[in-house]
């Protein structure tokens, strides 16, 4: 057992060394994985916020359905149930026309109210109509036409109309920052593993004497393999930093909100300790991938 | 406790290097191996440390049948064996001491151990002060014995020195022969050297294997080489 420590603590020790004894290669692909996880940190956190803002709107948005002028009370019982059967529905709330028209009112300064009070005095325009909340995953568009096919309805609408479309726009967006991650990810996956291809070039003579003195594949191979996931680290430190004090500090500048209340962002505590947590273990797998690569590679030429 | 049978290697690029070679060397056994440039001396070092895979023919050292060696198990089996180099091959950048531990620390052995041990091979190729020294402060002959030092460290069978006076002159060289000739006494390892040094052979007589175009031409057990044109 205690073998086996200490030949734990030697690769570490050796892969330490290793980094200290090349550092400016080390620097030089820890900056790659530098660059790699910051756009990977900027991207998660543009991402996970999207998917926040569509949850946020796909809860809050409400489906409006008017009713017909001539529905009387036993049509508005039978449209009410026949919304509720419709998958996604939460939750339906009924408005006369006369709240209808209020509401329409209320939108209008003091001469515009009175204004409008006086040439709808006798009759006004407005249907009742059905306030439809729909559950969080659900799907509006498809929620708005299904309604609208009951009869005794007038017309539907949602108000987030332009914000899914946005959604949408912006889910492209991701997709292809996701591609520019991972094209980012392989380079910097092959610097790392240029950098221990020379690492193993300039310490060929120690590689050649440890397998003279019959040192196992895995007593001369998991040094640089260590060398590689600290370089990984290496390169996450800064990113790791940008995340955490850059999410903060923007969260407190835009209040917690982007552009509109309507997109609150996700709180900084935890959620930049999350990220911080992603972007080290990405570090270490580009590392650890890295080296790996190269190590089987370059080590594997003789018996 | 080494033995070759029928040994022939070819090497992929159509190379013979080496034809049908019998030979057995027992425990203890101090050996030279001469012969030119391109006789095959260098494919019989390999195909001993497990480097090389014999084409024909078996190659059996300690019981272990080389040849068939999986992979894996070539480090263990090399422990058996120590290599010394003609150009030393030791790390600038390590002391003395730090370069005969290498060799000890990647087996990874406790570090008590490894300063009891090199202490006592430092002391037996006569190097007990130059511990700190860098290899680059050492003469030739002190660097080799440092080397030799570092394939004994870890009490191997069988030490190979593959020219190991090549880049000596002959006072050093030997000086190095003594050291190998009591290394062979104190430690019980058997001891097979190749060299280009006729001089030297005919004055330490030992067994001696000649080796010609990858024929094993002479085996003399009085040893002692002339010339035969």
């Amino acid at each position: 057992m205690s073998k086996f420590f200490r030949r734990i603590g030697r690769y570490f020790r050796e892969g330490f060394w290793g980094v200290v004894r090349h550092f400016a290669m080390a620097i030089s692909s820890a900056s790659a994985v530098t660059i790699t996880l910051t756009l990977i940190s900027i991207f998660l956190m543009f991402s996970f916020n999207l998917d926040q803002f569509t949850r946020e709107i796909e809860g809050t948005v409400q489906v409006s359905a008017t009713l017909n002028y001539d529905c009387d009370s036993e049509d508005e019982t039978r449209i009410r149930s026949a919304i509720l059967n419709i998958a996604g529905v939460d939750k339906v709330t009924y408005k006369t026309s006369d709240e209808e028209f209020d509401y329409f009112v209320q939108m209008y300064d003091a001469d515009g109210k009175a204004g409008l009070r006086e040439i709808y005095a006798d009759q006004h325009p407005m249907h009742a109509a059905y306030y439809i909340n729909v559950t969080s995953d659900a799907d509006l568009k498809y929620i708005a036409e299904e309604v609208g096919k009951i009869e005794g309805i007038y017309e539907t609408s949602y108000g987030g109309e332009g914000a899914v479309l946005l959604m949408d726009a912006l889910d492209s967006v991701r997709y292809g920052g996701l591609i520019l991650v991972g094209a980012l990810s392989a380079l910097a996956i092959f610097l790392i593993s240029n950098t221990i291809k020379l690492t193993i070039y300039a310490r060929n003579k120690e590689i050649a004497i440890m397998r003279a003195v019959g040192a196992s594949n895995a007593d001369i191979r998991f040094p640089f393999v260590i060398e590689g996931i600290l370089i990984g680290i290496l390169g996450s430190l800064i990113p790791v930093g940008l995340t955490i004090f850059g999410y903060i500090y923007l969260y407190q500048l835009l209040g917690g909100v982007l552009l509109t209340q309507m997109w609150p962002l996700i709180p900084a505590h935890p959620f930049v300790l999350y990220l911080a947590a992603i972007l080290v273990i990405a570090g270490v797998s580009v590392g650890l991938v890295g080296s790996f690569f190269s190590v089987t590679k370059y080590l594997r030429w003789k018996r | 406790m080494l033995e070759l049978k029928n040994v022939s290697k070819t090497y992929k690029n159509g190379v013979n290097a080496l034809h049908d070679v019998n030979l057995r060397i027992e425990q203890g056994e101090f050996v030279y191996i001469i012969g030119p440039t391109g006789s095959g001396k260098s494919t019989l070092i390999k195909l001993l440390d497990g480097e090389e895979v014999p084409t024909k023919g078996v190659v059996d050292v300690l019981g272990i049948n080389v040849g068939k060696l999986r992979h894996s198990k070539v480090p263990k089996y090399r422990r058996n064996i120590g290599v010394v180099f003609q150009d030393f091959r030791l790390l600038e950048r390590k002391t003395v001491f730090e370069n005969i531990a290498f060799a000890m620390e990647v087996l990874n052995e406790p570090s008590r151990v490894i300063r009891k041990r090199v202490r006592q091979v430092m002391n037996l190729v006569g190097l007990d002060d130059k511990g700190n020294a860098f290899p680059a402060e050492l003469s030739g002959g002190q660097q080799q014995r440092v080397a030799i030092a570092r394939a004994i460290a870890n009490k191997p069978k069988i030490l190979i020195a593959d020219e190991p006076t090549g880049n000596l002159d002959p006072g050093k060289s030997d000086e190095i022969m003594m050291l190998l000739e009591k290394i062979n006494r104190e430690e019980g390892t058997t001891i097979l050297m190749v060299t280009h040094d006729t001089v030297l052979v005919n004055k330490h007589r030992k067994r001696t294997l000649v080796l010609e175009a990858g024929y094993l031409v002479a085996d003399m057990v009085e040893g002692g080489y002339f010339s035969h044109e």
